[in-house]
């Protein structure tokens, strides 16, 4: 298992996490007249109020240039961002801080690897390797370099209960295979990949692997080093954080082959009329001002996940997951896809109701004051290989209870009322 | 369930109990509507004499929506002139646009107001309208399909 980044980071308490209580950190779950059933963390989660407030303090004390000023406001703001990168880097056991690269999304983050490694680095025949239940953001980038070099994208299968099929991937590790790119949790089917697994094979051949950590980053241990891949994206919305930031990790050698995807103000060493010359690395990659509040109010959201505890978050969504995965299973009318509880699984479970559009369910659902998705949830590959064009998807995070999921049941109740077969 | 819900009882009813819907065989046009991004799929037909719908039917599946407006949009549609089945595609279009101000084109489609206040389902019942204006489309292209 990978250590806690948590013990290194400020210490969570011994004694058992009073989650119930934790929900009065969220002002949308706090305030909510008639309740919020917020079951749609994997799309983006709710913001503590700590995480808000930092932002606001932010914008309105602390505020100034990053990087281009030499007055103490401005030294003061870039401190700060370096400072969130530092938390970053600590939270995700990066060797060191310089491997930590702000992005706006993940999907900016895959996107710069597709752009800066991928596109440098693929010949004529070679293969990148993606998973049939990859998000179209860990699909679309690689497909479009390989397009654009000759290059085959090669996809692993996904079995019958949603877990990839290594086995009839006979070719991963063969030797036209260049870059392996699978994420650590299915935002559709909450399958836990075997990441660790799949670098340690591809250590061997000397193939780089990027994780796609959108789902797991902040919910559960994710330990770089103990991963051992050479690449890591996440999107701090999903782990508390705010909107419009999120971050690559790369090991020194990966990051100093990758060319930068944007060009711009902050990114160069010296730059003359015919030839210009990038800064070091991570600053190469972060051309534009940086999103300075972005990355304060995503340090909180890690110094706030942290004092819980990455461990007590991940068994706390596996016991509310488990919870809910009987209780959808008790229908009749309920197909569940995806692994079954336990250490496969995380908290994110894909329905549909027999005979009842999953669009149906959602709108039933927000009626009742219940947060689902439906629809693909940008994984047309996967519904393809379920056979189904959309799901309805419940997804938990440790500020659920189990009331959220008696209410989710009652929408079952009242759709299959609705729309059932008379 | 509220009376604000847009489950109102008269699309439960078309979703429950459709009109004109089904085989498409011996339609003089058949014209197919998708949403690929949530899996709404139908198809429209119509068999035209003397520039008169004569008979509007579809088949497909979809969400409830999708699935009762089509069979509110046969209803509507069945007996019409094409310039007047082209008028009331108009009217249901500017009805679901941004524009406002425009009220539903007849009683028989008021239910459909309630889906107006859920931008993202907009498609859905639109969906079998936009397949009877490309049959309308077509006919004007190539009258001979209809015996004109």
């Amino acid at each position: 298992m990978p250590q806690d980044p948590a013990e290194k980071a400020p210490a969570p308490s011994m004694a058992a996490v009073d989650f119930e209580a934790l929900r009065d950190d969220f002002p949308n779950l706090a305030d909510g007249q008639p309740p919020l059933h917020y079951l749609d963390s994997a799309a983006s989660t709710q913001k503590p109020a700590c995480v808000i407030e930092s932002i606001r303090h932010c914008y309105a004390h602390e505020y100034g240039p990053v990087h281009r000023g030499l007055y103490p406001l401005a030294e003061n703001a870039s401190e700060n961002y370096e400072a969130a990168r530092r938390t970053l880097a600590r939270f995700i056991n990066a060797g060191t801080t310089d491997q930590v690269v702000f992005t706006r999304s993940a999907t900016e983050a895959i996107n710069l690897v597709a752009s800066g490694w991928a596109a440098t680095h693929l010949q004529s025949g070679d293969e990148i390797w993606v998973s049939q239940m990859e998000h179209h953001s860990n699909f679309l980038p690689w497909q479009r370099v390989c397009n654009q070099r000759d290059a085959r994208l090669r996809i692993i299968p996904v079995d019958d209960r949603g877990r990839l099929d290594l086995e009839n991937a006979p070719e991963l590790f063969g030797p036209r295979s260049r870059l392996i790119a699978i994420s650590q949790m299915s935002n559709v089917l909450g399958t836990i990949n075997p990441v660790r697994e799949v670098v340690e094979h591809a250590r061997r051949h000397d193939i780089p692997v990027l994780v796609d950590a959108a789902q797991s980053v902040g919910h559960m241990p994710v330990d770089v080093q103990e991963l051992d891949c050479d690449f890591l994206v996440a999107s701090a919305h999903k782990m508390c954080g705010p909107t419009g930031i999120g971050f690559l990790y790369g090991t020194s050698a990966r990051l100093r082959e990758t060319e930068p995807l944007l060009l711009g103000g902050g990114m160069v060493d010296e730059v003359g009329i015919d030839h210009s010359s990038w800064a070091e690395i991570p600053a190469r990659f972060e051309a534009g001002s940086p999103n300075l509040a972005g990355a304060v109010g995503l340090a909180t959201a890690v110094d706030y996940l942290s004092t819980i505890g990455l461990k007590a978050i991940e068994q706390r969504v596996r016991d509310l997951t488990d919870y809910a995965y009987q209780t959808l299973e008790a229908f009749d009318e309920v197909l569940l896809y995806g692994p079954e509880t336990g250490n496969e699984r995380g908290g994110i479970l894909s329905f549909n109701i027999e005979g009842i559009h999953p669009h149906d369910v959602a709108q039933v659902a927000g009626e009742q004051g219940v947060a689902i998705r439906a629809g693909h949830h940008c994984c047309q590959p996967l519904m393809q290989r379920l056979g189904v064009s959309s799901t309805a998807r419940a997804s938990l995070n440790f500020y659920n209870n189990e009331q959220d999921i008696s209410a989710l049941a009652d929408v079952i109740n009242e759709t299959v009322k609705l729309f059932g077969k008379r | 369930m509220t009376d604000q819900s847009i489950y109102r009882a008269v699309l439960l009813d078309h979703f429950h109990n459709p009109r004109n819907k089904g085989d498409l065989g011996d339609m003089q046009i058949v014209r197919r509507g998708s949403n690929p991004r949530c899996g709404d799929e139908i198809e429209i037909g119509i068999n035209c004499e003397n520039n008169t719908l004569e008979s509007v039917r579809f088949r497909g599946r979809g969400c409830s929506i999708c699935l009762a407006s089509a069979s509110l949009m046969t209803e509507s549609a069945r007996g019409l002139k094409l310039t007047q089945a082209r008028d009331l595609i108009e009217k249901m279009q500017l009805w679901f646009g941004d524009q406002g101000g425009v009220g539903p084109p007849g009683m028989g489609l008021a239910a459909l107001g309630s889906v107006r206040q859920h931008p993202a389902r907009k498609k859905c019942v639109l969906l079998a309208w936009q397949a009877l204006d490309e049959i309308l489309d077509e006919i004007e292209r190539h009258p001979e399909i209809v015996g004109a």
